[in-house]
């Protein structure tokens, strides 16, 4: 094997490689071939300085050195890819379906969702005290006052505004249930249950008040893409969560490791769709068309779910994750 | 990756695939809430900072609605997404870590991917928790994050183990690599000294030690300092007992590491792994202009 000749010629190449790297480190601008293949013959070589170093018990501070040296170096080389759309569509549009049209965990939170949400909505339907417990009558005779004029644009300058408090208030509730779902969970169910519970009771009270044709012309244009959010956001938190308690045999953290990366473009998924359902609860709910037309919205935006979730998802094998 | 089980410090040790063992301090929770801090200031100084130029801008030609849209869009992402974006575009920095000195890594030493940058910050909710609520503002006490963080050796919070990942300690200083002896009186003995040096690879080290610190000492301390040291040395080399023990261990140092200006090789060959074996080895070997075997006894 080849020795170093002399330290004082190896520092030579330790300082252009410090430079390279942190060349490197600026980003930016593509590096040449040539370059690269220098940088990382530089790096192999540094690499066996520093076994050398550390074998002969050179002086701490070289040996200190040559690791900071050999740590940059080396966190340029594996440098993460960076951000490539192609793949992420790919993912989102391939390998993402195919995994949630079998997921267990999107099953039962939709499952939770919707039987709690009926289930609710029938209570309150037929027990006015019920919804009067569950949310309020502050609450309730906020939303009756909400949907007392017909819905006619009549506040047109006022919608890009609300299309941020949607994005922000209904994306954020999203995300909370997701991030909650961690806690064995547990915390997800909880505030899956909380607010199907939530717009139940509000679904079924709206329906006994005068003001039901208002609120329903209002709440059908954007309530599949909202509601199939956040119960993609629930099913992809308690994934996380159910991991720690079954394990299919890895480790406790492995498991959860597994199952955070399968979780990352579920939710990522929701937050768009939160974001299309707040810009269509924002311009098409409240607009004047008639309720043919934002019906008509609802419909499609079911069938592009549909096909997203069974056309995309029964094709093909399970393309297995990261 | 194996991490000694008798670990007591927060050193990780992490093993390259150039089977180069090279580490890393995490950073506890004291450290990364200074970070956090700063990372909160800021975000509150940003999102008044756009309140202001939004209301300046659009609210001033009566767009206001579409300032205030506009704005909560960019609360919700402050919120969510600015640690997980940041930490991609910064290779695992915000501006409160880059402030601390401190990167996320994942657990292998390798720099974090974007989703991994993403989903450690979605999952700050569940560390956050409980939350304290103060009129409408809730804030989280991260209790259950600090717990996870007690609970393992890497300090990891909840996010942090669901994406394989941690924080760990920049160092800011960069050490020189040679300590450079220019003191005539050492530079002639190093002349005079034998050509083959045989040092025991103990001695080598506690050689380097001394000259790295010795510029904080008075010429007194140096050398009683140094006797211990010089006196065995001097007795093994031969020379005269007059010879200064600091001038000694100088010139030693100055042989055994820093002599001997080879010519640099226009591309350096790719070496072989080495072991880092026990053993005395002979030093002088890494002073030679000819490539040398690796000498090792035991």
């Amino acid at each position: 094997m080849t020795m170093p000749n002399g330290l004082q010629a190896r520092q030579l190449q330790w300082s252009e490689l410090e430079t390279a790297a942190r060349r490197l480190e600026g980003g930016g601008r593509k590096v040449p071939l040539r370059e690269m293949l220098r940088f990382a013959a530089l790096y192999r070589a540094a690499c066996a300085d520093l076994a050398l170093a550390d074998a002969r018990q050179l002086s701490p501070t070289t040996v200190a050195y040559l690791h900071q040296l050999v740590g940059r170096a080396h966190n340029q080389l594996y440098r993460s890819q960076s951000f490539r759309p192609a793949t992420w569509l790919a993912e989102l549009f391939v390998v993402v379906p195919r995994r949630l049209y079998r997921d267990n965990c999107l099953r039962l939170a939709m499952a939770i969702f919707w039987s709690v949400f009926l289930v609710v909505l029938v209570t309150a339907y037929c027990s006015p005290t019920f919804a009067e417990q569950l949310i309020g009558k502050d609450q309730m005779q906020m939303y009756e006052r909400m949907y007392a004029d017909p819905i006619d644009g009549k506040h047109d300058e006022s919608r890009a505004g609300m299309a941020g408090f949607y994005v922000q208030h209904n994306a954020g509730i999203g995300l909370q249930c997701f991030g909650a779902g961690l806690l064995l969970g547990i915390g997800g169910l909880f505030l899956t249950i909380s607010n199907a519970a939530l717009l139940g009771s509000v679904f079924g009270f709206m329906l006994t008040t005068p003001e039901r044709t208002n609120f329903y012309h209002f709440v059908t244009a954007h309530g599949p893409f909202e509601l199939t959010a956040i119960v993609l956001a629930a099913g992809a938190g308690m994934r996380l969560g159910f991991s720690l308690i079954d394990t299919r045999g890895y480790t406790r953290g492995e498991s959860l490791r597994r199952a955070a990366g399968e979780s990352v473009a579920p939710v990522c998924a929701a937050v768009v769709l939160f974001c299309l359902a707040a810009t269509i609860e924002a311009f098409v709910s409240p607009s004047s068309l008639p309720y043919s037309a934002k019906a008509g919205v609802a419909i499609v935006s079911a069938a592009m779910l549909l096909f997203y979730f069974f056309g995309l998802g029964r094709r093909g094998e399970v393309i297995s994750a990261k | 990756m194996p991490t000694s089980k008798a670990q007591l410090d927060t050193v990780i040790r992490i093993v390259t695939p150039e089977n180069i063992a090279f580490e890393y301090r995490v950073a506890g929770p004291f450290r990364r809430l200074g970070a956090y801090l700063i990372d909160v200031g800021l975000r509150i100084g940003m999102s008044i900072g756009i309140w202001l130029v939004l209301m300046f801008t659009l609210g001033s030609v009566g767009l206001g609605s579409v300032g205030v849209g506009v704005w909560l869009v960019a609360m919700f992402a402050f919120e969510w997404f600015y640690g997980g974006v940041f930490e991609t575009v910064w290779n695992g920095q915000t501006p409160g870590k880059r402030i601390c000195g401190l990167r996320v890594l994942t657990v292998d030493g390798l720099p974090i991917r974007a989703w991994q940058a993403v989903l450690r910050n979605f999952l700050r909710i569940a560390d956050g928790m409980p939350l304290l609520q103060l009129g409408v503002f809730r804030i989280p006490l991260y209790q259950l994050g600090l717990f996870a963080a007690a609970s393992n050796d890497r300090f990891q919070r909840l996010g942090d183990l669901a994406c394989g990942t941690m924080v760990v300690i920049e160092e800011r200083s960069r050490p020189q690599a040679m300590v450079r002896i220019v003191e005539p009186a050492a530079l002639q003995l190093a002349a005079d000294l034998p050509p083959k040096l045989a040092i025991d690879r103990g001695v080598a080290r506690a050689l380097g030690r001394y000259v790295e610190r010795r510029q904080r000492f008075s010429w007194a301390r140096r050398c009683e300092m140094a006797y211990h040291l010089a006196e065995p040395l001097r007795v093994k080399l031969d020379l005269p007992s007059a010879t200064n023990p600091d001038v000694l261990l100088c010139a030693l140092y100055h042989r055994i590491f820093t002599a001997e200006v080879a010519e640099e090789p226009s591309q350096p060959p790719p070496r072989p792994m080495v072991a880092a074996l026990p053993g005395a080895i002979t030093v002088p070997a890494l002073a030679m202009d000819e490539p040398a075997p690796l000498e090792i006894d035991g």
